[in-house]
């Protein structure tokens, strides 16, 4: 849940970068740690909970400030989960209190079924917080889009993207840095725009 | 999940004194209370070069984990935890449902006195923010001022 800090001016959003293994979340994170156009002192380190072989073991968490509104600094945190089956219960804890959602699917055909399962357990994550995932502003970004063997953006919205609401989807080359800001800058329009239509916790 | 409650001016001026409170009585370096989703909510003490906002991204975390840990071994919860280090030690105190309590110390200072000032200050924090969720504020920030159809203002790449 967002929280707006009126004593320090400062409004903190929570983005959680969720998706199937290796399908590029934390490329994600480090295209905008190397990439983003930021004042000194705006961006903070990217910290990776990783094993040995660079697999997210717990979480990624890259700090970011943005853009001032009405005099109250905008403080972005970004997390990956981890995308192996075994990590569910850590998936759960990165969810709490998040804002956003960008759902990385890895476009190569045989990674559907990871793609869709992995969105089912996003789904059930969500429940298990008590959280719908009709509440949650989120857009997806189908990644590798430089692979030979990808399915059709028509076919990857067939499958996720098929519900009464759709969300924005971007193809993306997450290592090529390409849909890494697109996607990020919709999902925090979207949340804006829901603190916007909606009351929003506020701290003194 | 309970939501968290709406803090006014007046919760921070408390919750602050009491942490400065509990800094005088321990010696501790900085305590900080966070929302269990890793948000920092405010702090006290010298923070130095301490990066807070990871820091409590990370103890957050931390904690929650071993309250996951505490459920797969038949435990309630736990309701603390202690990191020890050679230096500088770091305890980690549930608040209530939302909130933690985060205590960077020296470690000569010993984890003894830590734990036991801050059963009174956790209660004095903890009633504080049951005064808030009790409130009923007009909570929101105007924001319709910004112009979100250019979704370009918000992140932009650097250009090489």
């Amino acid at each position: 849940m967002a929280i707006i800090n009126q004593a320090t001016k400062e409004l903190q959003v929570k983005i959680v970068y969720y998706g199937p293994a290796m399908g590029g979340k934390t490329t994600n994170l480090v295209q905008v740690h190397d990439h983003v156009q930021t004042s000194a002192g705006n961006k903070g380190k990217l910290v990776s909970l990783a094993t040995s072989s660079d697999r997210t073991l717990f979480f990624d968490f890259l700090p970011i400030e943005a853009m001032t509104i009405k005099g109250f600094k905008t403080k972005f945190q970004l997390y990956t989960v981890p995308g192996q089956v075994i990590y569910n219960t850590t998936r759960q804890l990165v969810l709490r209190g998040v804002d956003g959602i960008v759902f990385v699917a890895d476009s190569q055909y045989e990674k559907m079924p990871e793609n869709v399962e992995s969105f089912q357990n996003l789904v059930d994550n969500l429940n298990s917080l008590k959280i719908h995932l009709a509440e949650v502003p989120y857009v997806l970004q189908y990644n590798k889009r430089d692979l030979p063997n990808v399915a059709p953006m028509e076919y990857m919205d067939f499958l996720l993207n098929n519900r009464d609401v759709q969300v924005p989807a971007f193809g993306g080359t997450a290592h090529k840095c390409e849909g890494v800001f697109e996607s990020l800058n919709m999902i925090t329009r979207m949340l804006l725009q829901k603190f916007i239509t909606q009351s929003v916790p506020q701290y003194a | 999940m309970a939501t968290l409650p709406q803090l006014i001016e007046e919760d921070i001026q408390s919750l602050d004194e009491t942490l400065r409170e509990f800094l005088a009585q321990t010696d501790a370096t900085v305590a900080l209370i966070l929302d269990k989703g890793g948000f920092l909510l405010t702090h006290q003490g010298d923070a130095g070069e301490l990066d807070l906002t990871t820091l409590g991204a990370l103890a957050s975390g931390a904690f929650m984990a071993s309250q996951t840990i505490a459920g797969l071994v038949k435990e309630c919860d736990f309701n603390h935890t202690v990191l020890q280090g050679a230096k500088y030690s770091l305890y980690t105190m549930n608040v209530d449902e939302q909130c933690l309590l985060v205590v960077v110390f020296p470690s000569p200072t010993g984890i003894g006195v830590v734990k036991y000032y801050s059963a009174a200050a956790v209660r004095r924090l903890a009633r504080q923010l049951a005064v808030a969720r009790e409130r009923d504020p007009d909570g929101g920030l105007d924001l319709s001022e910004m112009n979100i159809a250019n979704p370009e203002e918000f992140f932009r790449k650097k250009t090489v």
